[in-house]
């Protein structure tokens, strides 16, 4: 699909509707943190990335790695894709993104929404060359079997065939252990069946520290060898 | 108060699935479901600032020992948490307090419609549970920066708390530390997204909060 007629790959801020202005209030903290900090890792999304700033388990495993949190509560491809073509990735230089996004794109079929994942991928390659990417998985979500499961496994699926295709990503799938064998999910896990709890958060966060150390070491020894 | 035919905010809905999880209607259901097998003292309920309180270590500390039950849902109006209490949230229960905290979602309504929704949840709250302390917690400020949401919500704390003046088996707290400050502006040290509370705002909130809950607990002891 050509992301010229793909509305999830149109960058778009979010509107106002409220009439509080706290989407462009955050956006523009974003970009003064981009002028305060020096992140080696960066966090962009919607609640999922949002909400894990909150949680015991940023401060324990991502915060010491020099992380920087630009997660939004209700954000989509479109709202993230013009957050970061308007200063959210002026005047940093992380080693590592991690992205997750798509869960709101309530608007767009399973492909358009994998295409909008695939435009931001392209976005930070282009304004991150360096930068390796994390690309994290769409969870299930609601309390039963119901079509935005099945959109969220296909939007999964479709990354899974076309991120190779882009260069230096990786696909996290976090998703599995949600769904019991009886079909429903815990509020244990998700405590409204699609935002995480504690414990949740500290399960899905080992594989992805794990593969943040990962990508952390390989860089430097990267750039010593582009040195020899 | 007069009927609530007229006023949106005081009309019981449920909230509508457009996202089409059924997510609402799964959480209401488990609500009525946890409140057969328990005995609460406390009952919280309300929006996602309810919801999301039972998911950090203050409620653990705090509220949980006082054996609390929590029936928040994010997004919530008072038409929707009066449609909730409405059909079996209070139906298997007896608790002594009840804490309602709802009204900064009601997008749209007049603080006068907004005052009258709370107004209702209180009336279905004593028709329940005539035995209950009915404690309203203030709609906290929000947005960064001044905005036409925080005067509304400022009139809404004004028009409840005089209304409850005279109510003897409800009151109204007031648990805004004094997020806004002096330039006017509200810090994500508190509200992350100039709206829902971080752990620290959280614990500025609940210490004042638990003290009156601990009082009303004793007041009712025999
Ligand atoms: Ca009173």
């Amino acid at each position: 699909m050509s992301e010229e007629e793909n509305p999830a790959a149109e960058p778009a801020p979010v509107q106002d509707v409220q009439g509080d202005g706290r989407w462009m209030s955050q956006h523009n903290r974003f970009v003064q943190e981009c002028k305060d900090a020096e992140p080696e890792v960066l966090f962009v999304g919607d609640s999922m990335i949002q909400l894990m700033q909150q949680r015991e388990v940023w401060r324990e495993l991502f915060s010491p790695l020099h992380a920087l949190n630009f997660g939004i509560g209700g954000d989509t491809t479109c709202s993230v894709l013009w957050r970061l073509q308007n200063g959210e990735l002026e005047n940093i230089r992380p080693r590592v993104v991690v992205l997750w996004v798509g869960t709101n794109n309530h608007e767009h079929t399973a492909e358009q929404v994998a295409g909008g994942i695939l435009a931001i991928v392209r976005l930070l390659h282009t304004h991150l060359p360096k930068a390796k990417i994390i690309v994290l998985g769409l969870l299930p979500r609601g309390e039963f079997p119901n079509p935005l499961r099945d959109k969220n496994l296909a939007v999964n699926n479709f990354l899974r065939a076309s991120l190779p295709r882009v260069g230096p990503v990786q696909f996290l799938d976090v998703s599995g252990g949600f769904v019991h064998s009886d079909g429903t999910i815990s509020c244990r896990d998700m405590f409204d069946f699609l935002h995480l709890t504690a414990s949740a958060y500290s399960k899905i966060a080992t594989p992805l520290h794990e593969l943040l150390l990962q990508l952390l070491e390989e860089t430097p020894q990267e750039r010593r060898a582009s040195l020899v | 108060m007069s009927s609530g035919d007229s006023n949106p905010a005081a009309t019981p809905i449920p909230c509508e699935d457009v996202q089409g999880d059924g997510r609402w209607m799964s959480m209401h259901n488990r609500f009525v479901s946890d409140s057969k097998g328990k005995e609460p003292d406390v009952l919280f309920v309300g929006d996602s600032l309810v919801q999301l309180l039972h998911e950090f270590e203050v409620w653990r500390k705090l509220f949980s020992p006082l054996h609390t039950l929590n029936f928040g849902i994010g997004g919530d109006a008072t038409q929707h948490v009066l449609w909730r209490l409405s059909n079996g949230e209070l139906d298997h229960i007896s608790p002594k307090v009840v804490v309602v905290w709802v009204g900064t979602n009601n997008h749209g309504h007049t603080p006068e419609q907004i005052c009258g929704g709370i107004m209702a949840i209180i009336d279905v709250i004593n028709q329940h549970l005539s035995q209950a302390h009915i404690l309203v917690l203030g709609v906290l400020p929000r947005g960064k920066s001044p905005n036409p949401l925080r005067e509304r919500n400022k009139r809404v704390n004004t028009l409840v708390q005089d209304k409850l003046a005279s109510v003897c088996y409800a009151s109204f707290l007031d648990v805004d530390p004094g997020f806004v400050h002096s330039d006017g502006s509200i810090s994500h040290q508190d509200l992350y997204d100039y709206l829902h509370l971080t752990p620290q705002g959280y614990q500025k909130v609940c210490e004042p909060l638990y003290m009156r809950i601990k009082a009303l607990l004793e007041m009712h002891a025999p």
